[in-house]
């Protein structure tokens, strides 16, 4: 049988941040064209910080414009840029001393080629036409190359600042979890027996965690597709970033008859919250196997992806709550 | 005396650095303790504390550290703990941790899977999230500006990076946990294109999955579980301010504050293992450190020929102790560092009986 696709998936996170008074007037100052330095001492920091770096002081909210030229103090000039880099092609990060600034700003530098800078060499500030009120409405170009800007000021303060971070990440199923995966395109659940303490782990993550020993195919074993709840919570959802539900619905643990570790996380539509309950005799309804995926399948908490229809009660008695008791979380 | 509690490296293990690790991380700290436990003849149950160096982000998975505990076996329940950081500070806290002088035995690991993701795209989000995070503001390109910092001042020069590289790689080839390793010229180097200038692509580490372990004893219990422990003589880790715009990137004031709160220079150096993860990052920790030309620097090969993340400065102080055990020497430094630039820097003085 061929492999299964890798893994592929992103992982997001949507920051707001609140800036702050000082945070918050530089980057009023990048939307408005215009940078800032704070006060302190008898030195002009750029980009400004809420304290003084020697001695952890607050520093009162005394700006001074700084700049639009500057000096490179340092560059590299990045040849493969990555995607969240400000220039999808060739550009340089620099440390950058604008005028009347002690310290330096580590942005990036727009440039015609690495011929167009030195240590030394003169650069000038550069907004973007769509700000945003970040660090990214800025960047430097070599003062030769920059653009005359006329930059309009914007509305009230900057007082948010949004950072998207969203990271791909690719990897195949592990051997052990590609297996697991394939059982349920055949319409299988395949655990694996520990061979130091009997125990059936579903999905198995490979070993025994309890006893430490690595488990391989030759401990795989077929569980039924029958089991017990003994585990189960009502999720209303609440409409967070990325949220796909708008029903309260049910998750439940099952244990499958002759496994040892509930399987976890299966949805339950059709079965009404008032006759759900621990100890509920239930059965996996496949899908058809033409209807099956496991994309949602992973290396980590496991899943069952789309293969499952439903589950449904099986209409044998309960089992007694002292039964299951040790699952029972 | 020491205001300290002896404590020793009784054990050690390593996976090797590899591109792609196709199981979990868990799975390879499994395979460390069972080794740690196996070499000392402990039980699981004789493990008082065990704590684990890793990133979340790296595996793109929040929580991911929780299963990692899968590896040092989930039972009995110990005294637990966790850094987001390289296992070199998981170290630091469980020696800090068995200085109370309650428990005895600590497990220590750091793992990491760089391979899923993308560490370029992944590594900005450790810095500044206002100023430098939103930039993509990644490891190379600060070691871009590092280098070029140590041009323009007159420090190093590119063959000087060259030459970093090719002592490293050629170390390496007697390194069976390396990734990289090969014998080629200066000159040859010096001909490959530039990747984030000054920086050519093999001034850069290796992409790595791997991980490292290490297991510590208090003094009378450590001269019990091995005849050979490698004492802990002194360990300290410091920071630099995380803007760039505030730093000498030609120097590195906190491992100089390290190295005086270890006394680097208090005895004779017999190797160092630095944690050099771009070439002219040695450049600057030799000068930090005052080391004299002739202390032998990464005979390991160091991370730019194996750079499992978050487990490559542990595999420092373990390359140290394997070499001390050996009898190849009598004292030695690791270090360890985090951040761009050598944001954070560890140094950990470690000697034979």
């Amino acid at each position: 049988m061929s492999s299964l696709p890798s893994l592929a998936y992103t992982l997001e996170y949507p920051y707001t941040r609140t800036t702050g008074p000082v945070v918050g007037a530089f980057l009023t100052g990048l939307r408005d064209g215009r940078l800032l330095g704070i006060r302190c001492g008898r030195r002009v920091l750029c980009p400004p910080l809420e304290y003084d770096p020697e001695t952890g002081a607050s520093l009162a909210p005394d700006f001074v414009e700084v700049g639009p030229g500057g000096t490179l103090l340092s560059w590299t000039w990045i040849a493969e840029p990555t995607r969240k880099h400000p220039f999808q092609e060739p550009f340089a990060f620099a440390l950058i001393r604008p005028d009347g600034a002690d310290s330096a700003v580590c942005h990036a530098v727009k440039a015609s080629g690495p011929e167009a800078l030195r240590t030394g060499g003169r650069v000038r500030t550069q907004y973007r036409a769509e700000r945003k009120g970040a660090i990214t409405d800025l960047y430097f170009a070599p003062e030769a190359e920059a653009e005359a800007q006329y930059v309009p000021p914007g509305k009230g303060a900057v007082e948010l600042t949004e950072h998207l971070i969203s990271l791909t990440y690719s990897e195949p199923l592990a051997p052990h979890r590609e297996r697991f995966a394939k059982g349920l395109l055949a319409g299988k659940f395949i655990g694996q027996r520990s061979p130091a303490s009997g125990k059936v782990y579903l999905p198995s993550k490979g070993y025994d965690p309890i006893e430490r020993v690595r488990m391989t195919e030759r401990d795989d074993v077929v569980v039924a597709d029958t089991g017990t709840v003994v585990a189960f919570t009502v999720i209303t959802p609440v409409q967070y970033y990325g949220q796909k539900e708008t029903e309260p619905y049910i998750r439940a643990s099952i244990l499958l008859d002759g496994a040892d570790q509930p399987l976890g996380q299966q949805d339950i539509r059709t079965i009404p919250v008032a006759e759900f309950r621990t100890g509920l005799r239930v059965r996996a309804v496949w899908k058809s196997a033409a209807e099956r995926s496991v994309l949602e399948v992973d290396n980590r908490w496991g899943g069952t992806g789309a293969v499952i229809e439903r589950w449904e009660p099986t209409g044998e008695p309960d089992v007694p709550f002292e039964q299951i008791r040790e699952h029972n979380w | 005396m020491s205001r300290f509690d002896e404590i020793a490296i009784v054990a050690t293990a390593q996976t090797p650095a590899r591109r792609r690790y196709p199981d979990s991380e868990a799975s390879l700290l499994l395979d460390l303790t069972n080794q740690l436990l196996a070499e000392t003849r402990l039980p699981r149950s004789a493990v008082d504390f065990t704590i684990a160096g890793s990133c979340d982000y790296l595996s793109g998975l929040p929580f991911a550290f929780v299963s990692n505990v899968d590896g040092f076996g989930a039972w009995p329940p110990v005294y637990e703990s966790h850094v987001e950081m390289d296992g070199a500070w998981a170290l630091f806290e469980a020696w800090v941790r068995l200085q109370v002088g309650d428990i005895d035995v600590a497990l220590i690991a750091g793992s990491g899977k760089s391979s899923p993701g993308t560490p370029r795209e992944i590594f900005p989000l450790q810095t500044d999230p206002y100023y430098a995070a939103p930039l993509g503001l990644d490891p190379v390109s600060v070691a871009g500006l590092q280098a070029r910092a140590l041009l323009d001042a007159g420090l190093a020069t590119e063959r000087d990076f060259a030459a970093v590289v090719a002592r490293s790689r050629r170390a390496a080839l007697t390194n069976p946990n390396a990734q990289v390793a090969k014998d080629v010229s200066i000159e040859a180097l010096l001909a490959e294109p530039y990747f984030a200038s000054p920086l050519r692509k093999h001034d850069l580490p290796p992409i790595s999955d791997g991980a490292a372990a290490v297991l510590i004893a208090r003094g009378k219990r450590a001269r019990e579980l091995t005849d050979k422990p490698v004492w802990i003589r002194a360990i300290d880790h410091r920071i630099d301010s995380h803007h760039l715009g505030l730093r000498d990137l030609t120097d590195s004031p906190s491992t100089r504050l390290a190295a005086r709160g270890v006394g680097v220079h208090a005895g004779p150096l017999d190797v160092a293992e630095l944690c050099v993860r771009y070439s002219p990052e040695e450049i600057v920790l030799r000068r930090a450190l005052e080391l004299k030309d002739d202390t032998p620097v990464n005979p390991s090969g160091g991370p730019l020929s194996g750079h499992p993340v978050m487990a490559t400065g542990l595999v420092r102080v373990i390359e140290v102790a394997n070499r001390i055990r050996a009898g190849g020497a009598r004292r030695g430094l690791a270090h360890a560092a985090s951040g761009p630039a050598l944001q954070q820097n560890l140094l950990c003085i470690l000697e034979a009986a």
